[in-house]
């Protein structure tokens, strides 16, 4: 190979792991609340537009730093899932399989509708400067809000792993993972346990919106792209498995990238897709998990 | 242990008034347009959207298999007939006046051989992984379409001028409301027969408890591609007609999530586990989207939202399911 051939496939490979760290991110969420309920939150790509939207909202109104929408974004969609879980979700009982599917797409609908509704179908977009720029190293040119975003998923996925292995209510949280009676008869108070995880969850969400806004137009219905994907990243990752999301969130940015440059670029989604399939069909505890035993 | 449903034991009196309730709808259909005839737009799309809900309830309510994917069969269907149906591709002994219908015809089978892949390789999964696979599946057909240069791309194709059927123009709103009106009633007959037929009692033990539909000698994964492939033809002659309805259709109108989607929830909003449940949730639903859409224009899914979320919260057997809640109580009274 030449040396412009071994740049462009290095480039190709960090644009790949760049975008997957968002993936991952996304993914995570999604793959806790699977962890701890067993349930699929159809909405997640939703929350995700929450918080897009947020950010928009605070950028235009008040001209706020888009990253600095953190601050309020995080705990807004914290909030919002706790409530969820408290007051929808928890509802439903031992129907929670099939109810929880179609109480979070009626949630997601609701959402995407409300954004229609308040910010108009229009593709909008921030305009921030450093958005645009980029720095070079070693020949691959790499998007500083790009960088950002991947340093973002970092920290947030660190941190969320310092509470479940190392606090009171990590403890909790997997107890209640492994065994909802158990973890109820030692006196933690599932219900609540639950309502923090999908608060965390659809937090995660937001963030990783967040994170997307300065690279990214948005639109109400923005939520349908990533949702797949968050569901792309979970599977391959194997459902409900935490570094798993974070290895499938990679892999999908990188067989995403790859295939776009090498194969065609009109396929892009569907290289995620393909991937996707096969593993639900070969190995549905995901790329990276141990081999459960079939019967 | 298998638990049976209100609708597995429900005596025998009360399904002859089912029968009844059906007989009634069609009635109702029959004269709509006598005495609406300046509204056979919506006319047409309710009952278009009440077939296609019927046809996603013989696999999503009979077989419990939720699909979010049905878009794309509905899809196969207006592709091959809008391409069938343009004269250059055709020999010239099927460019008579039965020509549309032969691309009707072949999208079926078209819908009916995807079906029977798509099936096969997925309902090895369970519940929710299904419907995440027919969400991905579905993604997939609609990349084609998109990207194709048969298919038109993402500009999509126009219907071209259809040869008359027996005298009567396609593109007559008043044909196309019996056509659609023809189509609802074939779901519905081919629903009743299934509900009294082997296959029926088998698909509803399989939905209710698969291990022990098995111990009874029923193999479910050959029971729900049964389902799933009648579900599939029904769902691509619907498309046909649609594209007719349509007269020119893009991927991001025929081909989207959403439409899947849309699709499914009004079978379970009207009740997925009765025969008339689609049926009343696409004529419920129609009525209140059309209210709402002067209200909130494009939001309109808005109300399919908050049904869906009162639905699983409150009546989880739909609106038809309140109706028997209601009626098992007056049964008990008397």
């Amino acid at each position: 190979m030449d040396q412009v051939a071994v740049t462009a496939f290095f480039q190709t490979l960090v644009q790949g792991l760049l975008t997957g760290g968002l993936y991952a991110l996304i993914g995570t969420g999604l793959s806790l609340i699977f962890g701890v309920m067993k349930i699929i939150n159809f909405a997640h790509g939703d929350f995700l537009a929450i918080g897009m939207f947020i950010t928009l909202a605070l950028f235009k109104a008040f001209n706020l730093d888009p990253y600095l929408s953190l601050l309020v974004a995080a705990p807004i969609g914290f909030s919002l899932g706790y409530v969820i879980q408290r007051f929808v979700l928890a509802r439903l009982g031992d129907r929670l399989g099939e109810g929880s599917l179609l109480a979070t797409l009626g949630l997601g609908l609701i959402i995407s509708n409300t954004l229609l509704l308040g910010f108009g179908a229009q593709p909008q977009s921030i305009n921030v400067p450093y958005a645009i720029n980029t720095f070079k190293f070693a020949g691959v040119q790499v998007s500083v809000s790009l960088l950002i975003a991947g340093l973002g998923t970092v920290l947030a996925i660190s941190a969320l792993n310092l509470v479940l292995y190392r606090t009171e209510l990590g403890r909790a949280i997997r107890a209640t993972a492994q065994n909802p009676l158990g973890a109820e008869l030692q006196g933690v108070k599932t219900s609540n346990i639950q309502a923090i995880v999908f608060g965390v969850g659809v937090s995660f969400a937001a963030i990783a919106g967040v994170l997307l806004m300065p690279l990214l137009y948005t639109f109400p219905t923005v939520g349908e792209n990533y949702v797949t994907k968050a569901f792309i990243v979970t599977v391959l990752g194997g459902l409900g498995n935490l570094p798993g999301a974070i290895a499938g969130g990679l892999v999908l940015g990188v067989i995403e990238s790859l295939g776009a440059f090498y194969v065609s670029n009109n396929y892009r989604d569907a290289y995620g897709l393909i991937a996707f399939l096969l593993v639900l069909l070969l190995r549905p505890e995901g790329l990276f998990g141990k081999t459960v035993k079939r019967v | 242990m298998t638990t049976l449903t209100p609708v597995t034991s429900r005596p025998r009196a009360l399904t002859f008034g089912n029968v009844w309730l059906s007989v009634a709808l069609v009635a109702i259909l029959f004269i709509y347009p006598f005495l609406f005839g300046k509204t056979l737009n919506f006319g047409i799309s309710t009952l278009l959207f009440a077939g296609f809900a019927m046809s996603w309830n013989i696999l999503g309510g009979w077989a419990g298999q939720t699909s979010l994917g049905h878009a794309a069969l509905l899809g196969i269907g207006a592709y091959a007939m809008t391409l069938l149906a343009t004269p250059e591709r055709l020999p010239p002994f099927l460019t008579s006046p039965l020509a549309p219908w032969w691309g009707a015809l072949v999208g079926m089978v078209i819908a009916v051989a995807v079906a029977a892949v798509w099936g096969w390789l997925t309902f090895r999964l369970q519940g929710s992984y299904f419907a995440l696979s027919s969400i991905a599946v579905a993604l997939v057909i609609r990349l084609v379409a998109i990207n194709a240069e048969w298919t038109g791309g993402a500009e999509g194709l126009f219907m071209p001028e259809l040869p008359k059927l027996f005298g009567f123009d396609l593109f007559d709103r008043k044909v196309e409301y019996w056509l659609a009106f023809g189509f609802v009633v074939l779901t519905l007959v081919i629903t009743h027969l299934i509900r009294r037929s082997r296959m029926g009692y088998a698909l509803q033990a399989v939905r209710e408890d698969e291990d022990g539909a098995r111990a009874l000698g029923i193999d479910p994964a050959r029971m729900k591609l049964l389902a799933f492939m009648l579900s599939a033809a029904l769902m691509a002659l619907g498309g046909s007609l649609y594209a007719l309805y349509l007269q020119a259709f893009e991927p991001h109108t025929i081909l989207e999530l959403p439409l899947s989607i849309q699709i499914a929830l009004l079978a379970i909003i009207g009740g997925r586990t009765t025969i008339q449940g689609p049926l009343i949730g696409a004529l419920v639903l129609s009525i209140f989207g059309e209210v709402f859409r002067n209200v909130f224009s494009n939001a309109n899914l808005l109300i399919y939202g908050i049904l869906i979320l009162m639905v699983t919260l409150f009546a989880p057997n739909g609106i038809m399911g309140l109706f028997q809640k209601a009626g098992s109580k007056l049964g008990t009274a008397r």
